[in-house]
């Protein structure tokens, strides 16, 4: 081979990729084969064949889209390329069809490609096709930048000749022609190209080492031994594109002055080795591998060798060490493999994508190479985008670029409305970064310096079911049986770690176990020989760092969140529910017909299980496992059945009496309580039947707070809540309404005469929206207008309403004003998904015919010249990619619109009254909430707690009330210096098995009032479960709490 | 040449050593303490443990001291919180894993593990167990007991297995936690090409390795008054054993060693000795018959049991290089069941045998099944039958085992007066006491052979240029004008050069002296520990130094071993000989 006859090749090979008859590529990378690609591939042989077909069909690597594979890339002449996706075998004949006719199978189509960009050639494949997306216009490829995976997708990577016909092999003929060996590796200098096996050391400054040494033999190395959980770059680089890596490495041998390299490819990776192989054995057939290369002198050739699936391997001197068919264990550097490395020679080692990078370098040029990434992180890089992201797949982009990017942008967020926690770079030894650092940008030294590494270029994504304990006791299982033992630090320390991570996760861990985690860690980093021990702790440190919380919630409260620690929850619906009901409890209870002690568990779970059964968000259902077969199973629905059926039947009074006799006896301490709302109620509930003297003060003329001020009736009866509040009355709770603490009682004097104040003042006071024209006559706020309402009061409104705001305070007020007749609009500047307020609402009211406006972001409220209103002026906005809370970031369009009313609504949102909070002396936070200990609710002030909307900002009912629970244990505790929260709660025995069939289909749906009998009344919509369906529903639980299913 | 000086500085101090030091070295010289677990001086660098680090400017991590090299303008710091809080986390690692049983370990207060603990000063147990204990030592090999549960992964034993005897027998298997020291597929010692040299129970910081103890059995036999139990000791005991009843090395205790065993119970004290002079006769004779009838050529020595285990895996074919002259030892053995008892009119099947040898093989060689030559001479003559039958040797006691019984005993060993050996089998000479030491074979040898070759009187009987420490050392003696080519190696990775030569036919040497274990004997494998370059220096001084004060310095000059061959043996390479003091041995080559 010599450079006239490389292009001579090169010619005659250009009509394998741009034939003068249609051509169809099918990705046969391993990820494709895994989505059935090969039966693709089969059925467009068969066809091809059996119709006699002039199509011409040959396998290609990926082109990196991993959710959308299996992928087919469709060639006809003079028009773009079509890249298909999701295609089955029964796709095939629709495609050939339409590949007949000329045309797109525009079903199948995911985007075109009208010019490609091979770095070392350019291919324009024609125009056309304008209703499909041209392949940078669609997220997952926007912004993407193919240098490493310039052909991956688009070649034949066993065929030599199709590399050649992209100007494969044109950077060697170059080095080798007209270059000497310094002259390569100033290219390489220039570039500033870094190591991308992870550690990112100066590629050129590696290389020079090497080229100084001095010996007979000497040999490259080209790490492919990808072992982190979660990367596959490499692999596919491999399988997609073989020839480059052959072509970088033969590059590099003619810099350093070695003669011989070997790949070192873990045995896991068949489909790599056997392309890598073939490659080989084309290169030699055609003179690129050999003697006398390119009529130079230079002579070179490849060995492959197969690891044996050990991530310590990834070490460059242990990975020496397995080549020479040693056990594979780091060696202390110096000496370093530069000077005496394979079989005791120079040895240089890089990674796979650093040999990939070479080519382009040399045929370009250093300068143009530099001239994408940052300064200091030059090129692309190609990450393993996956986890719980939308779109996963390889993503090359350039360095520097920041993390929202690759999770927003290209990822498209988690997909569903999950919220993304965290990204893992750089797998077990990098780290966890969460959401609110994903403006970093991905370079060597940012990630550094959030305690993580780019690594090898895994991204793991995480979301909120994501338990971030159990991340790091992931990790550390792999990285403590992947240790090589060496190291008493790494050896011990990780196992040591891992041990302790797992008695978290199983809540027998303590607080001194967070102090063990931090110490070895630092002492495993800064004892152990190789990278791995040295990296190893990272993820136990950013998940320290950036989660602790969680790390508390898992050692103080027994609890895992996400649902994830199974030792720590009962079930998944328990799981999530703020209160913590023993929902498989009362499901099976009312299974077996007994439902007098269904409604008992529940009460003494919940003080108010009919109101809650009423109006819960029913975070219960969210993580219900039922769903993985139809829908969730309507745990609150048949929670208010049970308490609805025993109000009607009259059964409440003995489970009454049972409770009242189960007090436990007085204490002697006093306790007040601000506010009579959820959080109020629930801690006047417990701590009285705890002993304690509590009263209960509120500013209203009666207790319920937000549940009888805020939610209209028809969706929460008044009857109801008063019947649940005076059994709270019963019990001895005693009520001082039209009190406002400050004024007349001091905070002081409340403190005083007390043993404990809890303080659950809410969030009551509307967000202000600061647009011109908000004085305007016909202004209303939310909060205030249902207030008015539910005191029975009938405040004046116009005929044609708009409301501002998406969250239940808007639909509440959109559905009450309706029902006063009039016109309602709500206006909300996202779109429908985004919306806060519970789905079923929503639902509800554009059943009822409320108006949604959505996109629409409020400009100016327009008044006409005596200051009433007459309408609203909104910027109409559009989204395109999600922000960092995980939907579409809206963003105006520069067009305005008016919508006329005479009346508008400001529902934005709520938040707490600075001011009493003031007077108290309390300590707040940045959001103008009260301070408190996460565990204890005990603010900065000793004998003061507080919970509720206070403490969280607005939240739903059930969520004040779990920690208004969690506040009355923890006062109690400080009370008595005793644990006895758990006596008020009494074990039920029933049945535990599981259901052999899943009965039943979709969710029993409760009846509802139709909605022309709405208007005018506030009668309660729904109508609850018939004792026939809450049975049904019943056996739709899997009971997914039973864990021993052995006998 | 002159090396290069650098300049360091050590805790703030400056000081000037030599390019190539390592930082552990520098520390030393400048007086600083580094404590370290697994270093151990020429025999183990492999810095796994983590407890040598110090803290060296510019460095991203803590360096390990043994291993680093210190380069010009290095500033170290050896001991502040993050280098101590290092160490003692390592440490403290160990101990989460290692069996707190410490008060019933044969190393109990013996052992480094423990030491070093105490030294950093760690007083609690702040991490958590997070591997089973097996409870399962591995007891295949007849030498020494291995339990896994006490290693602490330090890698010496595998260092001076592999790398001073070039067995190989171990290696670490698996990964991770699972990291274990494992014979062949985690077979077993005893199903392993393992020599049980017992270097690796020298230099094990813990319990890990141990002999296999025989004290148990040896109490028994010493209790039971039915039994007439005899003892011998090997050379090397008696310039080692004090060192363990806390006399300083080099102590040659004779005397004192044979009033304890008396103490202990033994009905009679006799001396390995005695069957070295022995061994001589019959081993010299065999050299100046092979050389006479050009026999295989070179002859080497068969003293050594580690050493014999190893020709027998490494080198089958060698195996006819040779002498067919059983051990001391076993010679002992089974002359004591034959003349000694029909001298004696004691029944043989009554006498028990113990030996305390400074070796772990000795174990393993009393219980090969050839070695049973007084039980098959004696079934010829009186009809025994098979289940009657006994070794030659019954016990093998280590140096070890022997000051354990002293201490047992509560014997005041240092204040114990000075006793004789009982005869016939005490006597010996300067030569049978330097076998105890490398080279002192083939010098006893020589000095023998000379006599007998030549029919000449030695005019000097020390044979400077076979003594030393070197690992291989060569000598070429004049007798009386033929030229005799000589070589001595100890340990086997020295013998293992020297048999490469052989197998390659390109060995000069008529006669090779091997010993198993660095420095001989003296360095063996049962010795007290620890056993170290300076310590194995002081012993060879006390061997020599009693060979110098013996009245009788050649073997054939010994009156017992005359008055043997003239009462029972007749002469050396007789029909008894053959029978009794000569064996054949087994390749192993799997």
């Amino acid at each position: 081979m010599n450079a006239r006859k490389l292009d001579e090749w090169k010619c005659l090979a250009f009509r394998n990729i741009h034939p003068d008859r249609p051509m169809v590529m099918v990705g046969l990378g391993t990820c494709g084969i895994g989505n059935g690609a090969d039966a693709v591939f089969e059925s467009f042989r068969e066809r091809i064949d059996a119709s006699g077909s002039e199509i011409i069909l040959k396998p290609a690597g990926c082109f990196g889209f991993c959710s959308e594979e299996p992928l087919v890339c469709v060639y006809q002449p003079d028009l773009p390329l079509l890249i298909y996706h999701r295609v089955e075998a029964e796709d095939c004949p629709e495609i050939l069809d339409s590949i007949a006719k000329g045309q797109s199978c525009a079903r199948k189509a995911l985007c075109r490609i009208e010019e490609w960009d091979h770095i070392t050639s350019r291919i324009s494949y024609g125009k056309g096709f304008e209703n499909i997306p041209l392949w940078n216009e669609i997220p997952f490829f926007s912004g993407q930048k193919k240098i490493v995976l310039r052909n991956a997708g688009l070649i034949d990577p066993d065929n030599i000749e199709d590399y050649i016909a992209v100007g494969g092999y044109q950077a060697l003929s170059k080095a080798l022609s007209g270059m000497d060996a310094d002259g390569v590796i100033r290219e390489v200098a220039t570039s500033k190209l870094r190591g991308r096996g992870g550690a990112g050391f100066p590629a050129a400054r590696k290389w020079e080492m090497m080229k100084g040494a001095v010996s007979d033999k000497k040999y490259i190395i080209c790490n492919a031994d990808e072992g982190d959980p979660g990367a596959f770059m490499n692999r596919n680089e491999l399988e997609s594109d073989p020839h480059m890596l052959i072509e970088g490495m033969a590059i590099g041998a003619f810099a350093m002055g070695a003669e011989r390299g070997v790949i070192y490819i873990r045995a896991e990776y068949p489909n790599a080795v056997k392309k890598i192989r073939n490659a080989i054995e084309a290169a030699r057939k055609y003179g690129l591998l050999g003697a006398n290369l390119f009529d130079s002198g230079f002579s070179f050739d490849l060995d492959v060798v197969e690891g044996a699936g050990a991530f310590v391997c990834g070490e460059e001197t242990a990975l020496i060490a397995s080549i020479e068919g040693r056990a594979g264990r780091p060696m202390p550097r110096p000496p370093f493999p530069a000077r005496k490395g394979l079989w005791g020679k120079p040895t240089n080692i890089n990674n796979v994508e650093t040999w990939c990078n070479i080519p382009v370098i040399v045929y370009r040029g250093g300068e143009w190479f530099a001239g994408t990434g940052s300064t200091g992180s030059t090129g692309t890089k190609v990450f393993s985008l996956v986890g719980k992201v939308k779109n996963t797949g390889l993503v090359e982009l350039p360095l520097g670029t920041t993390l929202d990017t690759f999770i927003y942008r290209i990822g498209e967020g988690t997909g569903n409305s999950k919220k993304v926690k965290a990204v893992q770079t750089g797998g077990p030894s990098g780290g966890c970064i969460p959401a609110e650092h994903f403006r970093t940008p991905v370079d060597y030294e940012s990630l550094a310096g959030l305690g993580a590494i780019m690594g090898s270029g895994g991204m793991v994504v995480m979301d909120q079911d994501n338990c971030m304990v159990d991340v790091a006791r992931f990790f550390l299982e792999f990285t403590s049986s992947e240790s090589c033992g060496k190291c008493t630090s790494c050896r011990e320390g990780l196992s040591q770690a891992h041990y302790i991570l797992t008695k978290i996760t199983k809540g027998l861990g303590n607080e001194s176990d967070l102090e063990k985690l931090e110490l070895l860690s630092g002492t495993i980093k800064d004892s152990s020989i190789c990278a791995l021990g040295q990296t190893a702790p990272n993820p136990i440190l950013t998940t320290l760092r950036y989660f602790r919380q969680e790390y508390m919630e898992h050692i103080r409260e027994k609890r895992c969140r996400p649902g994830i620690c199974e030792s720590l929850y009962t079930a998944l619906c328990e799981n999530s529910c703020p209160l913590h009901m023993n929902i498989p409890a009362y499901i099976q209870l009312l299974k077996e017909d007994r439902l007098e002690e269904a409604f008992e568990l529940t009460l003494r779970d919940n003080p108010i299980p009919g109101t809650i059964g009423r109006i819960c968000h029913f975070h219960c259902q969210m993580k219900c496992r039922r769903e993985m077969i139809d829908e969730p199973v309507s745990q609150g629905e048949i929670h208010r059945y049970i308490a609805d059926t025993i109000y009607r039947s009259g059964k409440e009074e003995e489970v009454y009496q049972r409770i009242l006799r189960d007090m436990l006896p007085p204490t002697g301490k006093k306790i007040a309580i601000v506010g009579a709302g959820p959080a109020g109620l629930t801690a006047a509930y417990y701590l009285v039947r705890l002993g304690h003297a509590v009263t209960v003060y509120d500013a209203l003329p009666e207790a319920g707070g937000i549940l009888r001020f805020g939610i209209p009736r028809y969706r929460l009866p008044g009857s109801v809540l008063s019947k649940e509040i005076d059994f709270i009355r019963k019990l001895g709770v005693r009520f001082v309404f039209n009190t406002r603490i400050g004024d007349p009682i001091p905070f002081r004097e409340l403190e005083n005469t007390n043993d404990a104040v809890y303080l659950t003042i809410g969030a009551r006071k509307d967000v202000e929206l600061d647009i011109p024209g908000v004085k305007s006559k016909g202004v209303v706020q939310g909060i205030e207008y249902l207030e008015e309402i539910a005191k029975g009061k009938s405040p004046g409104i116009g005929g044609n309403v708009l409301v501002i705001g998406a969250g239940n305070v808007a639909i509440d007020a959109a559905r009450s004003i309706w029902r006063m007749g009039s016109k309602v609009t709500v206006v909300y500047r996202r779109e429908r998904c985004d919306m806060p307020a519970n789905r079923v609402e929503v639902e509800e009211a554009e059943a009822e015919g409320v108006e949604f406006t959505f996109l629409s972001a409020p400009e100016e409220i327009l008044a006409d010249p005596s200051g009433v209103v007459r309408g609203l002026k909104v910027a109409r906005m559009f989204c395109r990619e999600l922000d960092s809370s995980g939907r579409r970031k809206p963003e105006p369009t520069g067009m305005f619109d008016e919508i006329p009313c005479d009346t508008v609504v400001l529902a934005l949102g709520e938040k707490v009254d600075g001011e009493m909070v003031k007077a108290a002396g309390l300590r707040t936070t940045r959001s103008g909430t009260i301070e408190v200990d996460p565990f204890t609710f005990r603010t900065s002030s000793l004998k003061v707690y507080a919970g509720g909307d206070a403490v969280s900002g607005p939240s739903t009912a059930a969520e004040a009330m779990g920690t208004a629970k969690k506040a009355a244990s923890a006062i109690d505790e400080a009370l008595t210096g005793e644990k006895r929260f758990h006596r008020l709660f009494k074990t039920f025995a029933y049945r535990n098995t599981v259901p052999q069939e899943s009965e039943g289909e979709g969710t029993n749906r409760a009846l509802k009032i139709v909605v022309r009998e709405r208007i005018g009344n506030f009668d309660e919509v729904s109508c609850g479960y018939t004792d026939e369906q809450a049975r049904m529903e019943v056996r739709r639980c899997l009971r997914c709490d039973v864990r021993d299913v052995g006998n | 040449m002159e090396a290069t000086l650098l300049k360091v500085k050590i805790n703030g101090k400056e000081l000037t050593v030599a390019e190539g030091s390592t930082i552990l070295q520098a520390c030393g010289q400048a007086g600083i303490h580094v404590p370290t677990l697994c270093y151990l001086e020429d025999i183990s660098d492999n810095a796994s443990c983590g407890v040598c680090v110090v803290d060296v400017k510019g460095a991203k991590s803590l360096l390990r001291s043994c291993i680093t090299k210190v380069t010009d303008g290095m500033e170290i710091v050896t001991g502040n919180s993050r280098v101590k809080e290092a160490r003692r986390v390592n440490v403290e690692l160990l101990l989460a894993n290692h069996p707190q049983d410490c008060l019933v370990c044969d190393r109990n207060q013996d052992c480094e593990l423990q030491k070093i603990a105490y030294t950093l000063g760690i007083r609690e147990r702040r991490f958590y167990q997070t591997r089973p204990l097996s409870r399962q030592p591995d007891l295949s090999s007849p030498s020494l007991v291995r339990d896994n549960d006490k290693c602490i992964l330090c890698r010496r034993c595998v260092a001076v297995c592999s790398d001073i005897q070039t067995v190989r027998a171990i290696d670490l298997a698996e990964r991770g936690v699972k990291t274990h020291v494992s014979a062949f597929m985690d077979k077993g010692l005893g199903n392993s090409i393992c020599t049980n040299c017992g270097q690796c129970s020298l230099v094990c910081p813990t319990g890990a390795i141990t002999e296999k103890s025989s004290i148990g059995e040896v109490w028994k036999e010493l209790m039971d008054t039915e039994r007439v139990v005899l003892v011998q000791t090997a050379p090397a005991v008696r310039v080692a054993v004090g060192e363990a009843m806390g006399m300083p090395p080099g102590s040659l205790v004779t005397g004192k060693m044979v009033a304890g065993l008396r103490k202990l119970g033994f009905d009679k004290v006799f001396d390995t000795q005695f069957a070295a002079d022995l061994t001589i006769l019959e081993e010299g004779s065999e050299l100046i018959e092979r050389i006479r009838n050009h026999g295989v050529l070179p002859m080497i020595t068969s003293c050594s049991p580690g050493w014999i285990k190893f020709i027998e895996h490494f080198f089958p074919n060698a195996l006819s290089h040779l002498s067919t002259c059983k051990s001391p030892q076993q010679m002992f053995g089974a002359l004591s069941k034959t003349w000694y008892a029909g001298k004696t009119g004691i029944d043989p099947r009554k006498i028990s045998v113990v030996s305390v040898m400074p070796c772990t093989a000795k174990k393993f060689e009393a219980r090969r099944p050839e070695m049973r030559s007084a039980f098959e001479y004696g079934r010829n003559r009186s009809g025994w039958n098979e289940e009657d039958g006994f070794f030659d040797v019954d016990y093998v006691l280590t140096t070890r085992e022997l000051s354990r019984m002293f201490q047992e005993s509560g014997i005041d060993f240092v204040g114990l007066p000075e006793e004789d050996f009982d005869n016939p089998l005490g006597e010996s000479t300067g030569a049978g006491v330097i076998f105890g030491a490398t080279g002192g074979v083939m010098e006893a040898a020589l000095r023998t052979a000379y006599e007998v070759f030549t029919g000449k009187t030695l005019a000097s009987l020390d044979f400077q240029e076979v003594r030393g420490m070197e690992g291989i050392r060569s000598a070429e003696i004049d007798l009386d004008g033929t030229p005799l080519q000589v070589a001595v190696a100890h340990s086997l990775g020295n013998a293992r050069k020297l048999l490469e030569q052989v197998e390659k036919g390109e060995s000069p040497y008529a006669f090779i002296e091997v010993m198993t274990c660095p420095g001989g004997c003296l360095g063996g494998g049962g010795q007290p520990i620890p056993t170290n370059r300076e310590i194995r220096k002081k012993r060879a001084e006390a061997i020599y130094r009693e060979d110098a004060g013996k009245g009788i310095r050649k073997s054939h000059e010994n009156p017992e071993v005359i008055a043997l061959y003239r009462e029972f043996l007749e002469k050396p390479l007789g029909e008894k000989s053959h029978h009794l003091l000569h064996t054949h041995y087994t390749a192993r080559p799997d």
